[in-house]
């Protein structure tokens, strides 16, 4: 499946400023944008996270109304894995720092 | 009547020859997007290839670890798909469920690189058809990707 083909290869490890501040999530967010359907972007809710239909439903509303939501979270390394599937998926991802 | 069906077998998938003609054509701009040495500010690279970091040198940091990885997987997808639509003529392909994850993501891919090239918005995607608009036949297989998109994932969907 994707879930694996889509994997970048993990060269290095930043594990630095996670050992500083453990308890800091990062967060992914996904950001609205005009062209991808919204059935695309709830059925990738699903595939990627495991969402339920109903999950992944409110998460792509709010990225629709509000114009972005947060799609999980957790260390660095699973954000940006969590982003990248995003990317090849044609979704709009960022990772940011969470407070 | 729709294009796509499930079978016993997986997702069939009928094009005729003039639906297969598009997404040849289409294919290999992509071929040109994902091969020609285009500079990455570029609007559509940036759309396909986009940030994950807003710090510049953490997002340094981020593509070299991903390196080629999302122009590989976007590679992949384009000839899986090129070789389901051949040389010429209708297409009829039947699909396992990986096969048909791959078209989803290929064909948003073509509705990224066509919207973002024709600066889209919400509103122009809502503009009804006019044969005198500049952007009509782009904004046409913009409107019919997404159906094919979406009549996919309605037989996707479990």
């Amino acid at each position: 499946m994707s879930q694996t083909t889509v994997a970048p290869d993990r060269v290095e490890e930043n594990a630095t400023e996670d050992a500083v501040e453990p308890d800091k999530p990062w967060l992914v967010i996904v950001w609205n944008d005009p062209i991808n359907l919204m059935t695309y972007v709830t059925w990738v809710f699903q595939k990627l996270f495991g969402y339920s239909l109903a999950k992944a439903t409110k998460l792509m509303l709010e990225v629709h109304h509000q114009g972005r939501s947060v799609v999980s979270s957790g260390p660095r390394e699973k954000a940006e894995l969590d982003c990248f599937r995003l990317h090849a998926h044609g979704l709009w991802a960022t990772i940011t720092k969470g407070d | 009547m729709p294009p796509i069906e499930r079978t016993d077998e997986g997702l069939r998938l009928q094009l005729d020859g003039q639906e297969a003609g598009i997404l040849r054509e289409l294919s290999k701009e992509m071929r040109l997007l994902l091969t020609a040495d285009i500079p990455a500010q570029d609007d559509v690279m940036q759309r396909l290839f986009p940030r994950a970091h807003e710090d510049d040198d953490e997002e340094e940091i981020y593509r070299e670890l991903v390196g080629n990885e999302l122009a590989n997987v976007k590679n992949e997808a384009l000839r899986m798909v090129e070789g389901e639509l051949g040389a010429e003529g209708d297409v009829d392909v039947t699909l396992s469920d990986e096969e048909a994850e791959t078209w989803l993501r290929f064909l948003n891919d073509l509705r990224l690189a066509i919207g973002t090239r024709i600066e889209v918005d919400e509103s122009k995607m809502e503009r009804p058809f006019d044969p005198e608009d500049p952007e009509g036949p782009a904004l046409s297989v913009l409107h019919w990707l997404g159906w094919l998109q979406g009549s996919m994932l309605e037989m996707t969907r479990r």
